[in-house]
């Protein structure tokens, strides 16, 4: 590598796909140990500004431009020549970039290719990477299959992997997206330390603004494939910037910790009642767990993934048989009930989840609003018809095509169509589990209106399953929180954030509060 | 051949469609396009060769074999059309129904259909023909085509798609399940599978009658003509030749319009 100069210089790169600008005349510079934040919603052209400096560009592309690679002469932007500079990849674990194999000839695999190395020598490699890393995780540990490995460890081995081979360059494609908010802070701050020690440029792509927030540097904020501000994290994040970018940081969600003011006892009838239920296997125990939830009441289940909080869930709403314990639902225990009577009861119920298959992809956008109106009531077309749209036109999809095919949609049309869908139903229960997962900052903040919206006009009972404190702030009253198969603290969340007493509630909190943030005024508490 | 050519592919089932169509027209319009009603003898003529009276010959009744090709065809077209709903009804869509039964009964329906399914078609339609007679040519067509439907439709409805169990879980009705693989499924292959199934009883039907147990004389289809001329094949050719092409047409058509793939998968 040459050691005069900036180690990427982009000078008008852009990229053209099928007619369409994706990325549109973007320059930048970045010195080597720099670390530059790429901030965009989805299809900003993050993804294509990536794919252009690693070299794995679409054979369709059309790219112009040129880039300077340490300080050598200008090459052309599509040219897959990458000078003497050593670029490593980090990608997400959910977006599945393992292989069914052994995790750990994989990562072994990649590190003596790029180190050129032997295959015992970069194990050793990988090894020494694993040590420098929070979270104990050994390379015995990685010698399983992708589905053995929870995310936050084949994140830390894919980490490790990037680390092992001493890149110039290290590319993180939204490396920690939907990761749970402690895993998150985890990830980012090995990344910072990695980043320090070892020196290398760091280009974090994202649609979140947790990554900014946490890593700090320089942010470039990208629109529509165009650059539309760049500047320090702090800069940004204190209010003096573009109006989409001030937009954009507004809509992170901020945990107000301020004194909990007194509220009201919810007065409606019980509508979920849960009697010495076991949950969560051995874990459980002697004593089940008992609440109550009432009409028009909210509870959150919080917890990172695998804490019990699905588990409990998937009880509740019965999806899998209660092994001990009764659930009631409108004072009716479901599992009593022959398919036929249950299905009428359920018809109050839904859901508004993260996962894109809760829909039925071969539907139309229309059909998937109308099926439970046709299902479940006797009404005339016109009157579907005029449900569907007003539930349409609530949720901002009013202007679609109705004949789309849900699985032509983007994440964020099914997740607002499953809202509509739900709004439709006018149902008593709506179980939203983890419905901003996998969106960008700008559809996140949309969807969370979305909902705190129809939960204003129609009154539902909230039970909100997610791992990010602000959610669960923003969308209830109460919550629970669950570590390890266990619940640890409950109560109201006004007075969890403000006075937290378990360990596992502490560090939700802690890993959704931003300190850099404090600098813009008023943003702390209320 | 259509996965890897879309465009030949498509070319190659409008091809098909539209033969089936020209056909179709052909055998509405058979009394009207026939020189001859059908059976009509001609004495005198037997087994004159094709002429411009007679442009497909005569047979050894003294048989207009144009007229003759003709009103098989239609025979031939009626009853397989026939054959091709129950095979249709009775396999695919009772395969589809019958995977949203309670899992035991399902599973017994699949195990029965399976057995039967390993039968040859053509074997079981000759035992149903065997064992209700002539008139029931049609349905035992179809009841032996039927197996391999049921055990593809059955085989084919995802009981445990997420999207299912959360449409379940919401109080959706099995049925408004079963409505989306009617509505968005077999929408889409119900012509492929309509044109398959005419193929395949078309070769049921014309071979049952071949051999006797189809159409019942009067009523003549192309199977039971061509078997009529068997005696005669190799000294008046035409006898066995013009209804033997009408009927590889029909079903060469057919397998156009389904797309020409091997193993009838739609």
């Amino acid at each position: 590598m040459t050691e005069s100069g900036p180690l990427l210089e982009l000078a008008g790169v852009s990229l053209m796909r099928g007619g369409e600008t994706i990325l549109d005349r973007v320059s930048f510079r970045l010195a080597a140990g720099e670390k530059l934040v790429v901030l965009g919603e989805a299809g900003a052209g993050k993804d294509a500004l990536l794919r252009i400096l690693g070299g794995f560009t679409a054979h369709n592309d059309t790219i112009s431009g040129t880039i300077r690679y340490a300080g050598g002469p200008p090459v052309a932007a599509s040219s897959r020549h990458r000078a003497a500079l050593r670029v490593a990849y980090l990608p997400n674990p959910l977006s599945r970039p393992l292989a069914p194999g052994s995790v750990l000839k994989q990562l072994t695999r990649v590190v003596a290719r790029k180190l050129r190395a032997p295959f015992g020598s970069a194990r050793e490699d990988l090894r020494l990477a694993l040590e420098q890393l929070p979270g104990g995780v050994t390379l015995a540990m990685l010698d399983t299959t992708p589905e053995n490995l929870d995310p936050l460890t084949q994140a830390l081995g894919l980490l490790a992997c990037a680390c092992a081979q001493t890149p110039d360059l290290l590319l993180a494609h939204t490396a920690v997206a939907d990761l749970g908010p402690r895993a998150v802070k985890l990830l980012l701050e090995a990344l910072d330390a990695a980043q320090k020690r070892l020196g290398f440029a760091l280009i974090f792509a994202t649609g979140g603004l947790q990554p900014a927030a946490r890593l700090g540097g320089r942010v470039l904020v990208l629109r529509g494939g165009r650059v539309v501000e760049e500047g320090s994290a702090e800069r940004l994040m204190s209010g003096h910037a573009h109006a989409y970018t001030r937009r954009l940081f507004e809509a992170l969600p901020k945990l107000k910790t301020g004194v909990p003011k007194p509220r009201g006892a919810v007065r409606g009838q019980p509508l979920l009642q849960v009697h010495n239920l076991a949950f969560g296997g051995e874990s459980a125990g002697r004593d089940g767990l008992t609440f109550e939830l009432r009409r028009g009441a909210s509870l959150a289940l919080v917890g990172e993934p695998g804490s019990g909080r699905e588990a409990l869930m998937r009880l509740v709403v019965g999806f899998e048989p209660a092994p001990k314990g009764c659930i009631l639902f409108d004072a009716v225990d479901l599992n009593v009930l022959s398919p036929v009577m249950a299905a009428r009861i359920r018809r109050r119920i839904a859901f508004i989840t993260g996962r894109d298959d809760t829909l039925d992809p071969r539907m139309t956008l229309y059909d998937t609003v109308d099926e439970p109106l046709r299902a479940h009531l006797n009404l005339s077309s016109e009157l579907v018809a005029g449900y569907r749209d007003t539930a349409l036109k609530r949720v901002g999809l009013a202007s679609h095509d109705g004949k789309r095919r849900v699985a032509t949609l983007s994440a964020f049309d099914k997740r607002r169509l499953q809202v509509a869908r739900a709004i439709v139903g006018a149902p008593l229960l709506v179980v939203i589990d983890e419905a901003l997962s996998g969106l960008d900052a700008h559809a996140q903040a949309i969807l969370r209106e979305v909902l705190v919206d129809f939960r204003t006009n129609q009154d539902p009972t909230f039970l909100v399953v997610t791992s990010d404190f602000t959610i669960a702030q923003a969308l209830a009253e109460d919550a629970m929180v669950f570590e390890a198969g266990k619940l640890v603290e409950r109560g109201s969340i006004a007075h969890l954030v403000h006075a937290p007493k378990h360990d596992a509630t502490k560090a939700l909190i802690e890993a959704v509060t931003l300190p850099s943030l404090d600098l813009s005024p008023g943003s702390a508490s209320d | 051949m259509s996965r890897n050519t879309p465009v030949l592919g498509n070319v190659l089932r409008g091809v098909g469609w539209f033969g089936l169509a020209l056909l179709l027209i052909t055998m509405f319009l058979s009394d009207f396009l026939a020189h001859a009603p059908a059976g009509a003898e001609f004495p005198g003529i037997e087994l004159s060769a094709p002429s411009e009276v007679h442009p497909f010959g005569t047979d050894m009744l003294g048989r207009d074999v144009l007229s003759e090709t003709l009103h098989g065809l239609a025979e031939t077209g009626r009853l397989a059309m026939w054959a091709a709903f129950f095979a249709i009804v009775l396999g695919g869509l009772f395969g589809a129904v019958a995977a949203r039964l309670p899992r035991p009964l399902a599973l017994a329906l699949r195990g029965l259909f399976g057995i039967l399914g390993a039968i040859p078609p053509l074997l079981l339609a000759i035992v149903i023909v065997g064992l209700t007679g002539h008139f029931f040519v049609a349905v035992a067509a179809g009841i032996g085509a039927a197996p391999l439907g049921f055990v593809r439709a059955f085989d084919r409805v995802d009981l445990h798609s997420p999207h299912a169990d959360y449409a379940i879980a919401t109080g959706i009705p099995g049925l408004s399940l079963l409505q989306r693989d009617l509505t968005y499924d077999f929408r889409h292959v119900l012509g492929a599978v309509v044109a398959r199934a005419l193929a395949a009883v078309t070769i049921i039907v014309s071979t049952a009658s071949f051999l006797g147990f189809g159409a019942e004389p009067p009523a003549r289809d192309l199977g039971l003509i061509i078997a009529a001329a068997k005696i005669n094949h190799f000294t008046a050719w035409w006898t066995a030749i013009f209804p033997g092409l009408a009927l590889i047409l029909f079903i060469l058509c057919a397998r156009l319009a389904a797309g020409l793939e091997e193993g009838e998968s739609a």
